[in-house]
């Protein structure tokens, strides 16, 4: 059996090499989609024989991507045409593009005309999700996914292998958030870049392997013992916080990642696909069911920052890191309320610029070890 | 000992403990900050002051930009911290702390033992901050200590944009060459940073006493134009460039248990 170390050290290879993940599914004969951020029904890719293959751009420069994107742009949208136009997704099959915010939708256009030769499949979520007509509408919507992706891998996809790649899924999220809770109870033995790479590398394995190794990690993980630790225990919300450089400058100044309000992370696993007779329809309800998200619609506008607050009770965090992906709209909007909201409950928080360009890190470690500080002295 | 390695100066202060009042023993300033020979000048200048030796130094505490590359320090700290804690020596009433450096603007909360409570910090732009009023000197062929003198001399309003250092050197070049006076554009470039550093202040909230500290403080044009902008009295000290070495002293002090 391996050790809690061994099995981190796989999970983190998957993280640190989409494209040898990529290769490997290829080379065995499966064809890969790309998926791109927010809440692809990644389900039916697995259902028609296909492997789903999250892009949510990466760490590097941009380029060739400029041509298409103002410099203010989101770099999660500029960077994953950048790898698109560098030939880093040609073994792709295909994409599924969803349109969730105003950069993104732009983008599908953009990835269109710029990448011709990839199959493309737009994807329109409702914002008024939970009425039933918002569920039929995504229910018609995912009916267009499952149309191309049928085109795609040239066979139907039939509700019994939907239900079959649910259930992979189900036990997939299930299995990730209780990794969640584990890595925030044991910093001691899963490091913030660890943590950060076991739910990457769920975007590049296959559900299925990832699920059975990730098993085996939570068995491991559960049976440690309660450990003290010292430093200080923080939230991280954001878009996205998979950065090496920022996760090292937290264990640098020994701090804790106690639960997360991610996109890339728990908030793309919060919600599993219902029990039922239709799974296109069980499909629809579980997109109806998911929330607290800054990019999806809520009437409550102070339902969110609530949740956020209640979760960094729950978990046990002393503070909050909000990792501001720069040029986000819908998260620089809702920042000032989630930010009242933190200060009326008494939460320290501190606000960090991030694009998948930086390559000087010195600005975030002094605001990270004078957060360090700020909880510290509280202690 | 405290080290202060900024972007563009390093700062070094020696305290001493007389009698259990915490005293400056020496200080220095080298206007060159980290990857240069400052940080290596400035501690070899502030031991020769009152020819001390290393080896005679109880604690030594880095911070500041470059505060990982000092290998004699025994702590590193983050310049926020170290800040907070000069400005309280300072001014022991001391709640908002504006710390504007080379490169960063800091606004800091300050309790009432020295603690840093909460800050904000300028995003990854130049505007606002001393490398902004450094461009702007060189454009307008005016030397950086000559700025606020010039400054107070101003007649006529002219405004110059908080947005964005290029486009604000534009602006400048664009002024001059409409022949407005120096003085008055050196004016528009003070409130200029006052606006965009007084909009990171009250993002945190202006809790008083308020105090300037960092190489900016020394501009009395910038300090005045902030106060106008904030409408609140904020004070400084010639000592205002060394808070953070001054601090990181203090601290080195709190290690040993002082």
């Amino acid at each position: 059996m391996s050790t809690i170390q061994e099995l981190l050290s796989q999970f983190d290879a998957a993280a640190a090499n989409p494209k040898a993940q990529l290769e490997k599914h290829t080379a065995a004969g499966k064809k890969a989609i790309g998926c791109f951020p927010y809440y692809v029904p990644e389900e039916l890719v697995r259902a028609a024989g296909m492997v789903p293959f999250g892009v949510w751009g990466a760490e590097g420069t941009i380029n060739a991507a400029k041509k298409y994107f103002a410099p203010f742009y989101c770099t999660i949208a500029q960077m994953s045409l950048e790898l698109a136009l560098n030939g880093k997704l040609d073994k792709l099959s295909g994409v599924i593009m969803p349109s969730l915010c105003d950069t993104l939708r732009p983008l599908t256009q953009n990835f269109r005309s710029a990448v011709p030769q990839l199959p493309f499949i737009f994807l329109a979520h409702p914002q008024n999700r939970h009425a039933p007509w918002g569920v039929e509408y995504t229910k018609s919507q995912y009916g267009r996914v499952k149309k191309k992706l049928e085109d795609i891998a040239g066979a139907p996809i039939t509700d019994s292998a939907l239900k079959d790649a649910i259930k992979v899924y189900n036990e997939s999220r299930a299995a990730r958030r209780k990794f969640v809770t584990l890595a925030g109870k044991h910093p001691e033995a899963v490091s913030p870049v660890q943590r950060s790479a076991v739910l990457k590398s769920a975007y590049f394995m296959d559900k299925a392997e990832h699920t059975a190794l990730l098993a085996d990690l939570n068995a491991q993980l559960e049976a440690l013992p309660d450990a003290a630790w010292k430093g200080p225990k923080v939230l991280l919300s954001g878009i996205l916080a998979d950065s090496r450089n920022l996760l090292q400058i937290l264990a640098d100044h020994n701090m804790a990642v106690a639960a997360d309000d991610v996109a890339h992370q728990s908030r793309a696993i919060r919600a599993d696909v219902p029990d039922a007779a239709d799974p296109m329809t069980a499909l629809a309800l579980q997109f109806a069911a998911q929330d607290h998200d800054v990019l999806l619609y809520d009437p409550e506008l102070l339902k969110r920052p609530e949740y956020v607050v209640n979760l960094a009770r729950e978990s046990g965090a002393e503070g909050v890191i909000v990792l501001m992906m720069q040029f986000c709209d819908p998260e620089e909007l809702e920042y000032p309320s989630l930010k009242q909201a933190l200060d009326k409950a008494g939460i320290p928080s501190v606000l960090i610029g991030y694009d998948q360009q930086m390559k000087d890190f010195g600005q975030a470690r002094t605001q990270i070890q004078a957060f360090a500080d700020v909880l510290n002295a509280r202690k | 000992m405290g080290i202060d390695i900024g972007s563009t100066a390093s700062k070094c202060v020696i305290v001493r403990d007389a009698e259990g009042v915490k005293e400056i023993a020496d200080k220095a300033l080298i206007p060159y900050g980290a990857g240069t020979s400052g940080p290596a000048r400035v501690i070899e200048e502030a031991l020769a002051g009152r020819g001390f030796r290393k080896e005679d130094m109880a604690c030594i505490l880095a911070t500041g930009y470059g505060r990982n590359s000092i290998e004699m320090a025994d702590f590193e700290m983050s310049e926020l911290s170290c800040h907070a804690f000069g400005a309280h020596f300072l001014f022991p009433g001391a709640r908002t702390v504006i710390d504007i450096g080379g490169q960063d603007v800091k606004v800091l909360r300050v309790g009432e033992s020295g603690v840093l409570e909460t800050f904000v910090m300028n995003e990854k732009c130049a505007a606002g901050t001393g490398r902004f009023l450094e461009v702007m000197a060189r454009v307008l062929e005016v030397k950086l200590e000559d700025l606020a003198a010039l400054s107070a001399q101003s007649t006529e309003r002219v405004d110059i944009s908080s947005t964005c250092t290029v486009f604000a050197e534009s602006e400048v070049i664009s002024q001059l060459a409409q022949n407005k006076n120096r003085r008055d554009i050196i004016n528009g470039i003070h409130r200029s940073v006052a606006g965009r550093v007084s909009g990171l202040a009250r993002r945190l909230g202006v809790a008083e006493d308020v105090v300037m500290t960092g190489g900016v403080a020394r501009n009395e044009g910038v300090r005045l134009a902030l106060q106008n902008e904030l409408k609140t009295e904020i004070k400084t000290s010639p000592l205002a460039q060394y808070a953070g070495a001054l601090g990181a002293a203090l601290l080195a002090f709190r290690k040993l248990g002082g």
